[in-house]
C-alpha cells in the first residue's frame, strides 16, 4: 500500500506539470496572433512616433537626432499646427450640440407610439454609412451653385445671394461639423435609448404618485440616470470628430485655406504630400497627447468610471 | 399614464426622419435625373427620370473592380477577426499568469485610435513588403480589442457546469471551444461579424495611404479620387455615390437588429 | 431568435431566412440580366430614313457617332435601302447618336441613343426625318 501511494504520488505531479504547462502554451498561443497585430500596429507605432518625433529624418538618409527642434517649430513657427489645434478643439466642443439633440430624438422615439421602430432606422441610417459617401453628399448639399441648402436659404428669403458655405472661412467649419452631426445622430440616439430603456419604469411611477410632474420626473430621475450613456455618448463623439479624417478630407481637403485643417489631416498632409516623417510624429504625439487629455477629463467630469465601455 | 396627444411627437419625428433622409432623396433624384446641375430652381420631382447615368458609371469608372477589392479585404477582415478575437477571448476567460498584464496591454491599446499611428504603420507594412496588397489593406484591422471583450463576456457567460461536464467527459480544449462555447456564443459572432465589416468597409483612410496603383483602390477611396478627377457636373458622380452606398445600405436594412445590438455593446471604438 | 416558423420542416426554414433569400434573389437577378445582355449584344442599330413629307429616302448616308471621353465622333456610316432602313452592324458603345443625310432632300437631326449596356441590339422607334434647312 506504501508503494502504490508512492507510486501515484510519483506520477501525479508529473502528469499535473505537463498537463498546465501545455494548457499554458495553449492559452498564450490563441492569445499570440492578436497581441502580434497589436503590438505591430498600435504599440510599435506608438514608440516609433515618439521616437521619430525627437529626430530628424529624411528617408534616403539615416536619422539624427534633434531633441525638441521638431516641437520648437511646431508650438512657435507653425501657424498651421494652432489652427488645426483650435479646429480639433471645436470640433471637441460641438459634440453636446448633437448629443442634446439625440436626447430629444431618444426621448420621442422612446415614448409609446406606433412606427417607433421605423422612426428608429430612418433617423439611424446615415450612420453605418461610408463617410465619404456622407462627406461627397454634404458637398452637394453645401455646394454654392447646386446645393439644396443655398436653394432653401433663398427660397425663404434667407439670403440675397448664395452663400459659399465650404469656401468661406467663417462657414467652412460649422459645416463640417454639421455634416459631422448629421451622421452622428442615430448613433447617439441609439445609445441614449438603450439607457432609456434601462431605467426601470416603476421609478416612474413611484414619483408620479409622489406628485412630480413630467418635467420634475425627467430632471431627477431621467438624466441623472442617463448620466452613463451621455458620457458614452461625449466620449465616442470626440473621439469620432477629432479623428474624421475622411469627413474633413473629402469635404474640404482642409478648407479654404487651412479653416477647416483639424490635426489628423494636418499629419496626414504632412507626411504623405510633404513626406516630413519626423515632424509628422511629433505632431502625432501632441495629437495623442490631447486626446488622452481629454478623455481622462471626460472621464473626471463624470465622476470616475461612467465614462467608461459598458460591455452588456 | 396619463394619456398625452401623440401627433405633435409623430410631426417631431417626422421633421427629423425628413432632415435625415433629405440629402439620400437630393443625390438619388439628381441622380437620376442630372437636371438640378443646370437649371435653377431645381425640381423637387424628377422630370424625365432616366437610368442612363448609372450605365455611364459602370463603363466610365471601374466599379466592378473598386467593389470586389473592397469584398476581398472586408472578407479577408471578417474571417481573421472571429477567428482570432473567439481564440484571444477565450483565453482571456481562463486564469493564467501574467493574465493582469495582458488585460491592461489591451485596454492601453484600445486609447490608440488609429489616426495616431499612420505613419509607422505605413512604414511597417513597406517594410513587410505589403503594401499595395489585399494583405497588407486588411492587416492592420485582423484583430480588434472591443471585439475581443465581447468574446471574452460571451464566454463568461457560459456556465460553469457546462464546461466542467465537457471536461470531465474529457474533450480537449479545442472541442470545448468548438463545441460547447461557439455555439452559445452567436451574438458574438454576429457583433463581430457586423463590426468588422463596417470597419473595414468604410475605411478610407488606411487605404489611401497603403494603395499605390488604381486598380487596388477599394470603394470608398475610388469614391473620392474619382470625385477629385472630375467636375461635379454631371448626373453620373451622382450614380456613382448611390451605387457604392446601395451595397451598405441594404445591408443594414437587411441586419438591422444584428447592427444596432453590434453597435451598442461594442460602442467605444471611435 | 428571427420570427421563424419552428413548425416549418429545417430547410424551408434556411431558404426562407432572410440572409439566404435576400442574396438568393440577387444571384439570380445578375445571372438572369447577365443572360440577357450576352444574348442582345451583337451591336445591331436599325432604323428608318424618311423625308420630310414621310416617304422612305433611298441612299441616303446615315452616320453613326460615338461619345468619346468628351465629343462624339463618327465611327460608321451606312447607306439607307430602299425602303429607307438602315443598319449598322457593330456598335461598341452605350452612347451614341445617329443622323442621316441625302444632298437634296435635307438632313435629320442628330438622334441621341442611350443604350442600357454597350452593343445593345436597337431599333429606333421613330424614323429619321429629313428636312431642309438646319
Amino acid at each position: 500500500m506504501v508503494m502504490v501511494v508512492s507510486e501515484t504520488a510519483m506520477s501525479r505531479p508529473h502528469f499535473k506539470v505537463r498537463k498546465s504547462t501545455r494548457r499554458a502554451v495553449l492559452i498564450w498561443s490563441f492569445l499570440a496572433p492578436s497581441i502580434l497585430i497589436f503590438f505591430l500596429y498600435r504599440i510599435l507605432p506608438l514608440g516609433w512616433n515618439v521616437l521619430l518625433s525627437f529626430q530628424a529624418w529624411s528617408p534616403l538618409k539615416p536619422a539624427v537626432f534633434i531633441g525638441l527642434e521638431n516641437y520648437r517649430e511646431m508650438f512657435f513657427d507653425d501657424e498651421v499646427f494652432w489652427q488645426a489645434l483650435w479646429n480639433t478643439l471645436g470640433i471637441i466642443g460641438s459634440a453636446p450640440i448633437g448629443i442634446a439633440i439625440a436626447l430629444g430624438l431618444a426621448l420621442l422615439v422612446n415614448s409609446d407610439i406606433r412606427g417607433r421602430d421605423i422612426y428608429r432606422t430612418l433617423i439611424f441610417l446615415s450612420y453605418p454609412l461610408m463617410t465619404v459617401a456622407v462627406a461627397i453628399i454634404w458637398r452637394w448639399m453645401f455646394d454654392e451653385r447646386v446645393g439644396l441648402i443655398n436653394y432653401v436659404a433663398r427660397m425663404l428669403d434667407l439670403v440675397d445671394k448664395p452663400i459659399p458655405f465650404l469656401n468661406s472661412f467663417t462657414w467652412a467649419l460649422p459645416s463640417v461639423i454639421a455634416a459631422n452631426i448629421w451622421q452622428m445622430l442615430g448613433f447617439y440616439m441609439i445609445i441614449i435609448l438603450t439607457g432609456l430603456q434601462n431605467i426601470p419604469g416603476n421609478l416612474y411611477e413611484a414619483a408620479a404618485i409622489d406628485g412630480a410632474n413630467a418635467f420634475r420626473r425627467f430632471l431627477r430621475i431621467t438624466l441623472p440616470l442617463l448620466k452613463p450613456s451621455i458620457f458614452l455618448c461625449f466620449v465616442i463623439g470626440m473621439l469620432n470628430s477629432v479623428t474624421s479624417f475622411d469627413l474633413v478630407y473629402v469635404m474640404t481637403a482642409g478648407g479654404p485655406g487651412h479653416a477647416t485643417e483639424i490635426l489628423v489631416t494636418y499629419i496626414y498632409k504632412l507626411g504623405f504630400t510633404q513626406t516630413r516623417f519626423d515632424y509628422a510624429a511629433a505632431v502625432t504625439v501632441v495629437f495623442f497627447l490631447l486626446l488622452l487629455g481629454v478623455t481622462w477629463t471626460a472621464n473626471r467630469l463624470s465622476g470616475g468610471n461612467a465614462g467608461a465601455v459598458e460591455i452588456d | 399614464m396619463k394619456k398625452y396627444p401623440r401627433w405633435p411627437i409623430h410631426l417631431a419625428l417626422l421633421a427629423a426622419s425628413f432632415v435625415m433622409l433629405v440629402p439620400f432623396y437630393w443625390v438619388l433624384k439628381t441622380s437620376v435625373s442630372g437636371e438640378n446641375i443646370f437649371s435653377y430652381p431645381p425640381n423637387i420631382i424628377p422630370r424625365d427620370p432616366n437610368p442612363f447615368y448609372y450605365v455611364d458609371v459602370w463603363y466610365a469608372i471601374p466599379f466592378a473592380r473598386f467593389f470586389l477589392n473592397s469584398v476581398i479585404v472586408s472578407v479577408m477582415t471578417i474571417a481573421a477577426n472571429v477567428v482570432l478575437n473567439a481564440m484571444a477571448g477565450y483565453s482571456l476567460t481562463q486564469s493564467f499568469r501574467g493574465k493582469s498584464v495582458v488585460l491592461m496591454l489591451l485596454l492601453s491599446c484600445m486609447m490608440i485610435p488609429f489616426q495616431t499611428t499612420i505613419i509607422p504603420a505605413y512604414l511597417i507594412t513597406g517594410k513587410l513588403g505589403l503594401l499595395d496588397s489585399y494583405l497588407g489593406l486588411a492587416l492592420p484591422l485582423f484583430s480588434t480589442i472591443i471585439c475581443i471583450f465581447v468574446f471574452k463576456a460571451s464566454f463568461d457567460a457560459v456556465p460553469r457546469s457546462l464546461i466542467d461536464a465537457a471536461k470531465i467527459d474529457g474533450l480537449s480544449e479545442w472541442k470545448i471551444i468548438w463545441k460547447v462555447m461557439m455555439p452559445l456564443a452567436t451574438s458574438a459572432m454576429a457583433t463581430n461579424v457586423i463590426l468588422s465589416f463596417i470597419w473595414s468597409w468604410n475605411n478610407f483612410m488606411w487605404p489611401l495611404i497603403a494603395t499605390r496603383s488604381a486598380d487596388m483602390q477599394t470603394l470608398p477611396l475610388g469614391l473620392a479620387r474619382f470625385m477629385s478627377y472630375q467636375e461635379d457636373s454631371t448626373g453620373a458622380l451622382y450614380a456613382f455615390c448611390i451605387m457604392v452606398l446601395a451595397p451598405g445600405i441594404l445591408l443594414f436594412l437587411l441586419a438591422q437588429r444584428e447592427f444596432v445590438q453590434g453597435l451598442t455593446s461594442g460602442a467605444a471604438k471611435g | 431568435m428571427n420570427n421563424e416558423d419552428f413548425s416549418a420542416p429545417k430547410w424551408k426554414r434556411l431558404l426562407l431566412n432572410r440572409f439566404v433569400l435576400v442574396p438568393a434573389v440577387l444571384i439570380l437577378l445578375t445571372v438572369g440580366w447577365n443572360l440577357w445582355v450576352v444574348t442582345h449584344d451583337h451591336g445591331i442599330v436599325e432604323g428608318q430614313v424618311l423625308d420630310a413629307t414621310g416617304a422612305p429616302v433611298e441612299g441616303a448616308e446615315v452616320k453613326l457617332w460615338v461619345f468619346n471621353f468628351t465629343t462624339f465622333v463618327v465611327k460608321a456610316t451606312t447607306t439607307s435601302r430602299p425602303d429607307g432602313s438602315f443598319e449598322f452592324a457593330n456598335n461598341p458603345s452605350h452612347n451614341i447618336q445617329v443622323s442621316a443625310e441625302k444632298p437634296g432632300k435635307g438632313r435629320s437631326a442628330r438622334v441621341a441613343i442611350r443604350l442600357y449596356f454597350a452593343s445593345e441590339d436597337f431599333v429606333l422607334k421613330d424614323p429619321l426625318r429629313l428636312t431642309d434647312g438646319t
